[in-house]
């Protein structure tokens, strides 16, 4: 049959008719370059609508909660060479205290800022012993929890430790990556504490008394 | 004349008698009444002839023009794409790090990368 035949008439109706020329013409090409500018249009909206849920807090932060949080006795003491994992502040807030050889008390999130992997305490790694994370190589500065190499995009959110006289381990705070600990200290305690009055007072990550 | 090799059956039905044509008539009409929309300049030189058939040109893009803006549209959208996903780890890393007003921003920037998309796929409907 030619094109300038005359047709037959539709069985049905003139839809008929209309959808087996839209079958014709749909078979040639299944996937057109404008569907794929309708793929790309979907995934670019997609795509923005993350970066706001991030940007509202859908991601959990380390110590984020409801108030300030409260100081927490973690262990009756540490041995140099030694970590301990532990919760703070929250119950899903995975922690991890190291005590370093010279004595440095150290404390950080033990999870991997890259894909949140557990991160351990390797007292046989790097001259003065490191934290690792295993699923990607990650490695963490353990006097500072800066990534020194892997994958990880930031420092480990510290958490902030205090020795006591009794040589008991207390967790009094949180710090975010790469923040410092007065400030954080001064965030979640509201600024009206003697520390963030008295700017001039030194400022440790771990504090030996 | 000589008689045929095989007699015919007296009884057999005799086949119609030729006639040169078609048996509707208004298939036998000249072809300027058949087809009225013909011209002796339909062709290429005819303006009114947007698609060639078959000939120097037939299988091949009949618009090039459209179809290099339509690639050129889907390869700006896939920059912008790129773009955003490299934007959302910018979002989640400062967001971590508890800057949230650089979270914010980086946030208006996929929501303006989207309205770009967004825009480059609305530019022409009707294209395909």
């Amino acid at each position: 049959m030619s094109v300038t035949d005359p047709q037959p008439p539709a069985p049905g109706s003139a839809d008929a008719a209309q959808e087996a020329l839209h079958d014709r013409i749909a078979a040639d090409s299944l996937t057109t370059r404008r569907d794929y500018l309708r793929i790309v249009a979907t995934v670019s909206g997609g795509l923005a609508v993350g970066g706001v849920a991030v940007a509202s807090g859908v991601l959990h932060r380390h110590g984020d909660g409801e108030g300030p949080p409260e100081p927490r006795r973690i262990a009756d003491r540490i041995a140099p060479g030694e970590s301990l994992a532990f919760r703070y502040p929250g119950a899903e807030d995975r922690a991890i205290a190291v005590r370093m050889d010279d004595g440095t008390l150290a404390g950080y999130s033990a999870v991997c800022t890259h894909l949140a992997c557990a991160v351990l305490w390797r007292r046989d790694r790097g001259g003065e012993g490191e934290l690792y994370c295993p699923c990607h190589e990650g490695v963490f500065d353990a006097r500072t929890g800066a990534v020194t190499a892997g994958p990880p995009p930031r420092a480990l959110p510290k958490v902030l430790l205090q020795e006591r006289e009794d040589g008991s381990v207390w967790a009094i705070g949180t710090a975010r990556s790469g923040e410092d600990a007065r400030e954080a200290l001064c965030r979640q305690q509201g600024g009206d504490t003697a520390l963030c009055r008295n700017a001039s007072a030194p400022a440790e990550g771990s504090d030996r008394p | 004349m000589t008689a045929p090799r095989f007699p015919r059956d007296p009884r057999a039905p005799r086949p119609p008698a030729y006639t040169p044509g078609s048996a509707e008539p208004r298939l036998n009409r000249p072809v300027r009444e058949r087809y009225p929309q013909l011209r002796p300049t339909s062709g290429y030189g005819d303006p009114r002839t947007r698609h060639t058939g078959p000939g120097p040109g037939a299988g091949t893009e009949q618009e090039p023009e459209r179809s290099s803006k339509l690639s050129a549209r889907l390869a700006l959208a896939l920059t912008v794409v790129a773009g955003q996903l490299w934007g959302l780890t910018v979002v989640v890393d400062e967001w971590m790090a508890g800057d949230t007003g650089t979270a914010w921003w980086g946030a208006g920037f996929l929501v303006l990368s989207f309205l770009v998309v967004l825009g480059l796929w609305a530019l022409d409907p009707d294209d395909r």
